[in-house]
């Protein structure tokens, strides 16, 4: 109780509650918005000296791109320097080979955004088609850009054709898995250095004539789990919260199927191709979020796991506090232990990539390593008929979280009160069997 | 009170006690003594239940000791430490709650023993702002808030200035006069003298006496006497005779003196008187008792690693 009244009351805790998940948002936020604007405008000088492109390259005006031309050779400094060439963000020299060599130049005076380059060279190189299908054969343009359409070849799972085990959603449970790393990785050092300081403040005299040592470690582990927990919630409740509100005030459109498909974009509309691949890029993002994650599901499991996850870590975190000699003692054995949390986000990652094998059918009943590699499986999805997977998975947790508690509280109850001395693993292993 | 009978304990090879017995009296305060690593303060950790015994028994109040009985105790551990983070009054509450208090039980003792110490001012402050002495204040306070029946203090006067050491042994007293009953873990023998009753001295994981205080120092008197008086050191001398020998003597100044002496034969302290009277100014006269310190290293002479002992 104290423990969890202590970091409740700090400020840090707060504002890492709060910030945490509207960071989380606004990365979200930044997502979408990359996905769906493209506002920059340009002018741009076209120096087309034997009329190749007969002053014209786009049937409709394209609002962000104002095309004016000049027939004549027009040298850089002199665009670069003239008074009346000020007003223009660039200059497109056509020069009277490109139709054959294909080579062209665009001088800018600010570097435009890709955006921008795929554009103008699209527009550019969509004109320059016109014209070679218009001297070359006898096509119309609209066949043309019909033979010229690219192929979208998708590869597909034939025992998940509609894609629910895509490589995405296996992307989302290792999010949630990392997240659960995290968490247990913070908390648990919040144990293992509060375990040390009560040990080198020795208040735990004091405290362990009134209560058993195995008190103290369940008191501790449950009163920053519940903070840890707590704060946990409360960023599960804000991204939600701002997802939905997100959904509904900022990206109205973002759902509307008309929005969505590729396929109501004619064909001759000029930017067409490079809208299609955005479209296409973007929606897959908000779909992912919005429609393939089920949220309330793995916040379940995730919550089973991330408890069960965070007893077996949070222990071992209070069992090496307890049996460090001094404060700086610990340091030494925070690196195994980032190497093991690392080790279980491999194993989610291996997973992701290698559901079927060998080692990842291990990693997934191994306690150090299954509530990361449980996520991506469940993002996944199970085979039908094969749930009991889980399950075994989490009772094996389960247990293995018993059987390290108990360790914990015996390395714990020995070792509390022995100061000073180097930690050594001989150390642990007498404090282990002595009863 | 408290009977502790025939514990023993080791750790791995090093036995840290063996068979030590020793029986505290309610309303007493017993003086637990004996140089650095003798093993004190693991029968304190075993009375306390910190530490598991491997042999022997404890009663509490005529009863097997249990776990309820923890709440009965208050103690001061000698490596003692606060929560850092936590203000005064906070750490007050907690360890108050856990020694079993209510909450309005906790509120009204914390304003008595606040008040009474003089730390009211500080209760919002955190530990980490205070300084030692305060800290330790805060300690003592937090030890007795709950009134234990039992008291046990782990060298309580380390790091105190002489008023709150003072203060403390004024406390201590009352608590006995109350019918608290205190076992005091020191190296500062002058405070055992002051306010033990009795007192057990542990040398080597072994107990090597046990008693009241004054017996302890009756048992160790080397028939010593001190003979203040005024007038001319060799009238003094001349005026014994054979039956006293004359020890050694401190010179005070304006002709007085202080002489230690030793009786021989059957002479005894009135003999001493008769002889002295008419030929020197006799200021006062007194059998000299050892101290607890001459006690203390008399105990423990064996050993080498006396030196720590004050």
């Amino acid at each position: 109780m104290r423990e969890f009244k202590e970091r409740i009351g700090t400020r840090s805790f707060v504002l890492f509650s709060l910030l945490g998940p509207i960071l989380v948002l606004a990365v979200i936020y930044l997502l979408f918005t990359m996905g769906g604007s493209h506002k920059q405008e340009w002018k741009v000088l076209v120096s087309d000296s034997k009329g190749i492109l007969e002053n014209r390259i786009m049937l409709d005006e394209d609002v962000s791109i104002q095309y004016d031309f000049v027939d004549a050779v027009l040298e850089i400094e002199d665009f670069r320097d003239g008074k009346r060439y000020q007003k223009y963000d660039a200059m497109l020299d056509v020069n009277e080979k490109v139709i054959s060599n294909k080579t062209a130049f665009v001088f800018y005076r600010n570097e435009p955004s890709v955006r921008m380059q795929t554009m103008v060279k699209y527009q550019y190189e969509r004109r320059l088609e016109e014209i070679m299908v218009e001297e070359t054969s006898n096509l119309s343009i609209k066949d043309y850009l019909k033979i010229k359409q690219p192929l979208n070849v998708s590869f597909k799972n034939v025992y998940d054709p509609n894609d629910e085990a895509s490589d995405l959603r296996g992307w989302v449970g290792f999010t949630y898995g990392t997240m659960i790393f995290a968490f247990i990785f913070l908390f648990g050092m919040t144990i293992l250095r509060s375990v040390s300081k009560e040990k080198s403040s020795r208040i735990v005299e004091v405290v362990l004539a009134s209560v058993k040592p195995n008190q103290m470690l369940t008191g501790k582990l449950i009163g920053i789990g519940l903070s840890a927990f707590i704060q946990f919630f409360i960023w599960i409740v804000v991204i939600g919260l701002g997802l939905y509100l997100m959904r509904e005030t900022l990206f109205p459109d973002m759902l509307d199927p008309a929005n969505m498909s590729a396929a109501n974009l004619s064909v001759g509309d000029e930017s067409y191709q490079e809208r299609y691949f955005t479209v296409k890029e973007y929606n897959e993002f908000v779909n992912l979020i919005y429609e393939r994650i089920q949220f309330f599901a793995q916040t379940g499991y995730f919550i089973m796991f991330f408890l069960a996850g965070y007893m077996f870590y949070g222990a071992l975190f209070a069992a090496v506090g307890a049996t460090m000699g001094s404060e700086s003692d610990g340091q030494q054995f925070i690196i195994p232990l980032i190497f093991l949390l690392c080790f279980a986000l491999f194993a989610g990652y291996n997973f992701m990539n290698n559901p079927e094998s060998d080692l990842s059918a291990v990693l997934h009943y191994l306690p150090f390593t299954s509530p990361v590699v449980v996520m991506v499986k469940l993002a996944q999805g199970y085979e039908p008929g094969h749930a009991y997977e889980l399950w075994l998975a989490f009772i094996i947790l389960l247990i293995s979280s018993f059987i390290m508690l108990a360790i914990a509280s015996r390395l714990y109850k020995n070792g509390i009160l022995q100061f000073g001395h180097r930690l050594r693993l001989r150390h642990m292993l007498k404090w282990l069997r002595k009863t | 009170m408290l009977d502790v009978k025939d514990i023993s304990k080791s750790f791995y090879r090093k036995e840290a006690l063996k068979d030590v017995s020793i029986h505290v009296n309610k309303g007493e305060i017993f003086g637990l003594l004996g140089p650095n690593g003798a093993g004190k303060t693991t029968l304190i950790r075993i009375i306390n239940r910190i530490v598991e015994q491997d042999s022997g028994v404890i009663r509490f109040n005529g009863d097997l000791m249990t776990e309820k009985n923890l709440l009965e105790i208050g103690y001061l551990p000698e490596e003692r430490g606060l929560y850092r983070s936590m203000t005064v009054e906070a750490h007050a509450i907690f360890l108050g709650r856990l020694k079993g208090l209510s909450k309005h039980d906790v509120k009204t003792k914390i304003d008595y023993w606040f008040d009474r110490f003089g730390i009211n001012e500080w209760r919002k402050k955190r530990i980490e702002e205070l300084s030692k002495g305060m800290a330790q204040k805060v300690q003592f306070i937090c030890t007795i808030l709950h009134e234990p029946k039992l008291l046990i203090l782990d060298e309580p006067f380390s790091g105190f200035d002489p008023v709150n050491v003072e203060l403390i042994k004024q406390t201590l007293i009352e608590m006995r006069a109350d019918g608290r009953t205190i076992i005091l873990s020191t190296h500062n023998m002058k405070s055992v003298e002051e306010i033990c009753d009795r007192a057990a001295l542990i040398n080597n994981a072994v107990k090597v006496a046990e008693g009241r205080v004054s017996t302890l120092q009756e048992e160790r008197k080397m028939g010593l006497y001190s003979v203040r008086f005024r007038g001319s050191m060799i009238a003094f001398v001349n005026a014994l005779w054979t039956g006293f020998e004359v020890v050694d003597k401190d010179i005070l100044g304006d002709d007085r003196f202080v002489v230690r002496l030793r009786m021989r034969n059957e002479s005894s302290f009135e003999d001493l008187l008769k002889v002295l009277i008419g030929q020197v100014q006799i200021e006062a006269a007194w059998e000299v008792l050892p101290s607890m310190q001459d006690v203390f290293m008399d105990l423990v002479k064996p050993r080498e690693e006396v030196s720590d002992a004050e």
